[in-house]
């Protein structure tokens, strides 16, 4: 399976929906997608894994790629995740503690709503 | 003739011995090879999970090292499996022991590749049982990872 990444906005949210596999052939995928919705003045994004099959290193470095980049602009990147194979993968490398990850994307956009 | 050197025994020759070429579009191959491989061994999902992950960190690394000293031969990946373990290596041309995994990024130039050294290591060692790091044979660099297949507790 390769990777599928859809791009939606609600609200002021930017939605990343990925679909597949993310390893060294589509992290780039990933990674322009990011780079696109930042540069395009997006300052809360949202990424949905759950339809996620497989994530490596490669893409955990395009997501804190994409974290650092958002957050120079005073932004925010969430995770949504709930399958343990994908929770594994940030609980090994610590990366829990860097993005917000939510069970779901209503969870996500209400935890990550400025306020009023 | 059998490797005793994982605590186990092993035949001397791979049950699996893939070669593909050093292009991030076949670490994917890799990986559902040796997921495949571990499948028809009956391991449990979870750990087929686990081995994949880590067959994938590895030949990653070994395709960034390939890349970053333009050595255009094969990644070259070998798996055994008993009863109790499942042990995956993977070789590149790198210069000595795998030093690339955990060095200086400044010292390797990957190019395009979204390459995250930092985490790769960490990753593989939070999956499997053992890493061992070392010369290849006949030059080149070997990672070597072995899985326990027996039931906790």
């Amino acid at each position: 399976m390769d990777l599928d990444v859809e791009t939606t906005q609600r609200g002021d949210a930017s939605i990343l929906t990925l679909r597949g596999e993310i390893d060294v052939y589509t992290a780039p995928r990933l990674r322009q997608s990011i780079v696109d919705l930042v540069d395009g003045g997006s300052r809360r994004i949202i990424v949905d894994m759950e339809k996620v099959d497989f994530l490596d290193s490669t893409g955990l470095g395009v997501l804190v790629e994409g974290l650092k980049r958002v957050k120079t602009r005073e932004g925010e990147l969430a995770i949504v995740a709930t399958h343990d194979k994908i929770l594994k993968i940030f609980d090994i490398t610590g990366l829990n503690k860097a993005f917000p990850i939510h069970a779901t994307v209503d969870e996500a956009f209400q935890e990550a709503a400025p306020s009023a | 003739m059998t490797d005793g050197s994982s605590g186990s025994l092993l035949p001397s020759d791979p049950e699996l011995d893939l070669s593909v070429p050093p292009k991030p579009e076949y670490v994917r191959t890799v990986r559902h090879t040796v997921g495949a491989l571990a499948r028809l061994h009956g391991v449990p999902e979870d750990v087929i999970e686990d081995i994949k992950l880590a067959v994938s960190e590895a030949s990653t690394t070994a395709l960034a090292v390939n890349a970053a000293l333009s050595i255009p031969e094969p990644i070259e990946v070998r798996a055994w499996a008993a009863a109790a373990i499942m042990v995956l290596e993977v070789l590149d041309g790198g210069p000595g022991p795998a030093k690339e995994i955990l060095g200086d990024p400044e010292e390797l130039d990957t190019g395009d590749l979204p390459f995250e050294k930092a985490l790769s290591l960490p990753l593989i060692r939070g999956l499997v049982d053992e890493v061992a790091l070392g010369p290849r044979p006949g030059g080149g660099s070997s990672l070597r990872m072995t899985v326990s297949l027996q039931p906790e507790g």
